[in-house]
């Protein structure tokens, strides 16, 4: 699903160069849920990205579903955002005038699908993260648990295969983020693979795997 | 459903009242002044036209004059005249004239009851009416019989009927010019003239068959011929009726002061190209103010994106490519033009519909909107649109979505 080798990243800002990322290897296989941990400034967050597609790498190789994506164009990178990956933010990134249910309809929008085939969609994953009575109202008359459902169901919209968390219950309290969790534990049965950063070893002990990071290289799986 | 690419939009609009206000003004002023300066434009036009369509339509007028060049041995200095029979000649003679008329012109004192004045005569034929606009509002113009029989009928100008008989009905009134009793048979339609070519103008004057003009004031000669050559042969016309009148009278066809010509098909045609160059003119200056107009509203966008590069940055996230990005700005700032473009023309509608039009019409005609002044400020529109929405447009699809989405 996701084979990462030699994978560097170099910030530049003006004539400064930092190297957040300094070579990772990763290797993460179709239906695993998998934690990554790290410190703060380890590099976690340019990581997820770059598996994201929303950053390129400078260096080394990265293969999705084993196609090569660091040589794709900005616009072959949006199709890959919104059809091989879903990606769930802290601070959920959702859009503040439009209701839950088109930000959940936003994805599908950018992909040209048929209204009635989105209504349906929507309403099913509405549904799953038990909402659908909430559709019509918008990001600021939701609770952050309700907020950050809303951000997962938009990133399943598209049915993609990996699904991506960072800090996903960073912004939430502790009843909201087991919630969440409960819903990834759940996606990650029906067989999505999951990839999802924190620094909370009790969350970590969702997943089944834990991979950690420190000063932009891998540490050892445990 | 695309409705949520504009939502944003409209909330921002709704949200930031003064901003609104200052980005739309510029666009519905400029868009309120371009439609009024089109419209008065194509008033002005056509009221010039038109008051040029009051001595006549495709015609050509000639004067007989006095020769300037030696011919056939006939010094120069000679008088040339023209008898009606000459006139009627050249319609025969030379091809591609459709209509033709003498006139004969004096002032002479015209009197019904106790109102008397001293106004022109003008003896014509029939085809005189259709080449000079002499239109009958009441009656009928001289007719084929009239001018056969040298009938004392006459025709009257709006005015000069107007004068003389105020309320009453002119048809078949007699009126007296010196002494002599003339049948009133018709009076003119109202229409704008500024001048005319001899001595006054039509609402005026005084029309008679010319055969009973030549009889009664014993004037065998035309004061001068109407001509209305088929259009777009003005110009050989004109030289085929030199050379047979110069050949038939004595004058060399090279002669321009032995027969001076006056083509109102030349005129028009540099009326035409004046009055267009009179009309970009002042489409220039409306599109100048839209520009600016243009420009407050790409500056606005400008600021827009930079405030909205989260929201950019979550639909690059969840798989907006460039165009689409592209295309919700581009439509963004089009919507904003066009909704400006809108009240802007309605105001000026609003304007021109207060307007008292009965005062300004004598200058500058009617000015209204029509097809024209629509397509041309629609054109302007879009063009300022489409460059001022260009910019922002670019700039938001250029976003970066990891720095988009770390902004605040
Ligand atoms: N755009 C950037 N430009 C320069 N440095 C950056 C940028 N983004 C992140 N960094 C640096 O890279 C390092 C890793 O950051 P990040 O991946 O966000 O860490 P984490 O998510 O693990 O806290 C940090 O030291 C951070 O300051
Ligand atoms: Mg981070």
């Amino acid at each position: 699903m996701i084979d990462m080798r030699n994978l560097k990243k170099v910030y530049k800002t003006g004539s400064i160069e930092f190297e957040a990322l300094k070579g990772v290897f990763l290797k993460i296989e179709k239906g695993e849920f998998v934690s990554l941990m790290g410190p703060s400034g380890s590099g976690k967050s340019t990581l997820m990205n770059i598996i994201g597609c929303l950053d390129t790498p400078t260096g080394g190789s990265y293969y999705l579903e084993g196609r090569d994506v660091s040589g794709l164009t900005f616009d072959q990178l949006s199709e890959v955002r919104n059809q091989k990956v879903g990606f769930v933010f802290q601070s959920f990134n959702l859009l503040p005038y439009a209701t839950a249910y088109e930000n959940v309809e936003l994805p599908m929008l950018y992909n040209g699908k048929k209204a009635p085939e989105r209504r349906q969609r929507v309403d099913e994953l509405l549904t799953m993260v038990g909402l659908y009575d909430w559709r019509k109202h918008r990001p600021t008359e939701l609770s952050g648990g309700q907020q950050q459902r809303v951000a997962i169901a938009r990133a399943l919209a598209m049915d993609p295969p990996i699904l991506l968390a960072d800090e996903p219950t960073g912004n939430l309290d502790s009843k909201s983020g087991e919630e969440i969790l409960d819903l990834f534990t759940s996606l990650w049965k029906a067989g999505r693979t999951i990839l999802m950063v924190t620094h909370d070893t009790k969350i970590a002990a969702y997943s089944q795997r834990t991979v950690h990071i420190l000063d932009g290289k891998m540490e050892a799986d445990i | 459903m695309i409705f949520i690419f504009f939502k944003n939009l409209f909330m921002d609009l709704y949200r930031q009242p003064l901003r609104t206000f200052l980005t739309l003004s510029g666009v519905v002023w400029g868009t309120f002044a371009s439609v009024l300066l089109l419209a008065f434009g194509d008033g002005v036009s056509k009221s010039g036209k038109k008051s040029m369509h009051g001595m006549g339509e495709g015609i050509v007028i000639a004067w007989p004059g006095t020769t300037t060049i030696s011919y056939k041995g006939i010094t120069k200095g000679k008088a040339v005249r023209l008898t009606a029979e000459d006139v009627l000649l050249v319609k025969e003679k030379v091809p591609d004239i459709l209509r033709i008329s003498p006139e004969y012109i004096r002032s002479r004192r015209i009197r019904y009851n106790k109102e008397e004045y001293n106004n022109n005569i003008r003896g014509v034929n029939v085809e005189y009416q259709y080449m000079r606009n002499t239109i009958a509002q009441k009656g009928r113009f001289i007719d084929d019989p009239d001018v056969k029989n040298r009938r004392r009928v006459c025709f009257l100008g709006n005015t000069i009927a107007q004068n003389l008989f105020k309320d009453e009905d002119p048809l078949e009134k007699k009126v007296y010019v010196e002494g002599v009793p003339f049948m009133v048979v018709g009076v003119m339609v109202k229409k704008i003239q500024n001048s005319n070519y001899s001595g006054q103008r039509d609402e005026h004057c005084l029309f008679i068959p010319y055969t009973t003009f030549s009889t009664l004031y014993g004037q065998k000669y035309v004061s001068n011929v109407i001509i209305q050559p088929f259009p777009g042969q003005s110009v050989p016309v004109v030289a085929n009726i030199r050379e047979y009148l110069g050949n038939k009278i004595g004058f060399s066809p090279k002669d321009a002061d032995a027969l001076f010509i006056w083509d109102f098909t030349d005129l028009e045609k540099s009326l035409d190209i004046f009055f267009l160059a009179f009309n970009i003119f002042l489409g220039m200056i409306g599109s100048f103010t839209l520009m600016v107009g243009g420009v407050g509203v790409a500056s606005i966008m400008l600021v827009v994106v930079e405030e909205r590069l989260r929201e950019i940055g979550v639909k690059l996230a969840v798989g907006a490519k460039r165009k689409q990005i592209l295309r919700q700005f581009f439509s963004e700032a089009l919507i904003i033009i066009l909704m400006g473009g809108l009240i802007g023309f309605a105001f000026a509608a609003l304007v021109l519909g207060v307007i008292p039009m009965e005062k300004i019409e004598d200058y500058v005609g009617h000015p209204q909107i029509n097809v024209m002044v629509g397509i041309v400020t629609i054109l302007i529109l879009l063009a300022v649109g489409s460059i001022a929405g260009l910019m922002p447009a670019r700039k938001a699809a250029s976003t970066n979505p990891i720095e988009a989405l770390r902004s605040r």
